[in-house]
């Protein structure tokens, strides 16, 4: 048996405003303490709110920013997920999510997947990470950390399983939409994440930790639903929609083990052969190779020929 | 179609939302509006129908009714049906509310009994689209005159539909601090009213401007809403094409109109467009949140 309680820091940050946001992460970090947690989770910008726009470069920090060692300092036998806008020494801003344990800094990730499409504009105020890396953490397993979107590209948690994460932990600020009364829980959006996340957590054998600001930022509600699901899909805990609160789960981590002897996924999973794959993919994509398997007529990087020629019109 | 609400009206079933979540999130962006600005209060104009109706239930629910205003706005030929059923809202809801007569102000402009006012012998003719327009405007100005006398935030009862087709008058009926159903269409705007508790003679009348006696928003635009619903639905929210909605069994006029309703509404949704001249152009390249630290009022 190996128990660990995770608080889930489900709460609703001030758009633009650090200090009230860090005094908050303290207030918080002391309470999941003296609830017993040894993890604490806090959601996507939890630092600094999510709609900032041109605030963004005005509430960064850099990772020696001395309010950044002062909410760390707070971590003593503790392990703690924080996020907020870095900025690097090249002036690039990044949404970042920062492992903080035992007082110190440990590891920072920075989101890799920035949705700019339909409600979403963060590659306009944001630079994308480049790393993917999971770590070491006193809880005496690997931790992967991802951001959001990160985790709505199937390779973000497979890659952080391989590299040695048990726990896998997505902060997010998801606004909630689609209210057809056909979604499961009466919204689309944490239906969506629903799925995604069991099904992660089975594929991976590992813990899924997920952590969704509440409130609202402009037009957006963000939704909350934050939860833990187990290494067999199975949800261990989950918080309250639109609620803000801090919510616990106990979990055993002895689980992955079983899981993983039970089911060896991950054991089994060709990394060369995907590796080797990908590579193919990407030499053909960029029209350094030539595709084997593509249809006459396909452009470089396209399976399939252009609409224009099969269906004799529609796109141009 | 649904079954519990079928006796008051036609819900389209792809148009059916979850009324509990709805009701959750537009309270925590009623309260959350009304924070960020500095406000604990909020205002709006009470017609009778069932939109500021609707709105009036979610801002009492969000806040409590005794922070709420409810201004009644009558013309002298305003529906006294209308102003009975506001006037059961308030007392149902128990808010605050105030009459404002606008008779004399839409009269000094347009004149009445033959008399010119303050537009001239020409307004003496104008038609009622003007006319309405006007109502519209005088009815926003007023709301903001109370904004101050309340110490609260105008909310706006314009619903997706009519926002869609155009069918609002910019800076009037369109004006507000924030819009907690704006992105309900009517159907689910009827959907909501009944969850919520709206008196059922709101919901069950038709929708009217009650610009003139008689008057209904169904019978001037030519088609009824949950039929216009349930395409801008399809069209917009599910981007389908027109030749797909038309083989789903719209009417292909009737589409072509309602797509050339929304392509001519684009600019009464979107803020006025400024000349690019400087370094940095709100709007354009200074993009902030609308409410940030220092901005709510002290």
């Amino acid at each position: 048996m190996q128990p660990l309680r995770i608080a889930l820091a489900q709460l609703a940050p001030r758009l633009g405003d650090l200090e009230a946001n860090l005094a908050r992460h303290g207030a918080l970090l002391g309470e999941a303490r003296a609830g017993g947690a040894g993890l604490v989770v806090f959601p996507e910008l939890g630092l600094t709110g999510y709609l900032l726009q041109d605030l963004a470069a005005e509430v960064s920090m850099r990772l020696d920013d001395p309010r950044l060692a002062s909410l760390a300092a707070e971590t003593a036998v503790l392990s703690a997920v924080v996020s907020f806008v870095e900025e690097s020494a090249d002036h690039r801003l990044f949404i970042a999510a920062a492992l903080l344990e035992d007082g110190e800094l440990r590891h920072v990730h920075r989101k890799v997947h920035l949705p700019t499409y339909g409600l979403f504009d963060e590659r306009r105020f944001f630079a994308p990470g480049d790393m993917l890396r999971a770590v070491p953490s006193r809880l005496g397993v690997g931790v992967g950390l991802a951001v959001c979107e990160d985790f709505w590209h199937l390779s973000t948690p497979q890659l952080l399983a391989l590299d040695g994460a048990q726990i896998l932990v997505n902060v997010s600020s998801s606004p909630g939409r689609d209210l057809a009364a056909t979604n499961e829980v009466g919204l689309g959006t944490a239906a969506s994440w629903r799925t995604l996340m069991r099904t992660y957590a089975q594929l991976t054998t590992s813990f899924v930790v997920f952590c969704n600001r509440v409130g609202v930022d402009e037009s957006f509600s963000f939704w909350g639903g934050s939860e833990v699901i187990g290494p067999t899909g199975a949800l261990v805990a989950g918080a309250p929609l639109f609620e803000e609160g801090l919510f616990y789960a106990d979990v055993d981590l002895a689980d992955v083990r079983r899981e993983r002897i039970t089911l060896p996924l991950l054991r089994d999973e060709r990394p060369e052969l995907v590796a080797r794959e990908w590579r193919r993919l990407i030499a053909e994509r960029a029209g350094l190779a030539a595709d084997a398997t593509a249809e006459a007529g396909a452009v470089d990087g396209f399976d399939v020929a252009a609409d224009v020629q099969r269906a004799g019109g529609g796109r141009g | 179609m649904t079954d519990h609400t079928l006796a008051m009206f036609v819900l389209p079933e792809e148009l059916a939302i979850d009324t509990g979540v709805a009701r959750k999130v537009v309270a925590a962006f009623i309260r959350g509006q009304l924070r960020q600005a500095g406000f604990e209060r909020a205002v709006l104009g009470l017609s009778g129908g069932i939109d500021s109706g609707l709105v009036a239930y979610l801002v009492a629910e969000a806040i409590g009714a005794e922070r709420l205003l409810c201004v009644l706005m009558p013309y002298r030929t305003s529906s006294p049906a209308s102003r009975a059923d506001a006037e059961e809202v308030v007392r149902r809801l128990g808010c605050a509310s105030e009459l404002v007569d606008i008779s004399p102000m839409v009269d000094g402009y347009f004149g009445a009994d033959g008399v010119a006012g303050a537009g001239g012998p020409e307004a003496l003719e104008a038609p009622a689209l003007r006319r309405g327009n006007l109502m519209a405007r005088i009815r926003m100005a007023v709301l903001y005159d109370r904004s101050v006398t309340w110490r609260g935030l105008v909310v706006g009862t314009g619903n997706k539909t009519e926002s869609l087709i155009g069918y609002t008058t910019l800076f009037g009926d369109s004006a507000c601090a924030f819009n907690p159903i704006g992105d309900l269409y009517k159907s689910q705007v009827r959907q909501l009213a009944v969850a919520i508790g709206v008196p059922e003679a709101i919901i069950r009348k038709a929708p009217s401007a009650d610009l003139w006696p008689g008057q209904t928003d169904e019978s001037e635009a030519g088609f009824s809403y949950p039929e216009l619903d349930r395409l801008l639905f399809w069209r917009i929210d599910k981007r389908r094409s027109i030749d797909e909605v038309v083989a789903k069994g719209f009417d292909r006029a009737m589409v072509e109109r309602v797509d050339r309703m929304v392509a001519g509404a684009e600019f009464k949704r979107q803020v006025p467009p400024i000349a690019k001249l400087g370094p940095r152009t709100a709007g354009v390249d200074y993009l902030y949140p609308r409410r940030r630290p220092g901005s709510a009022r002290s």
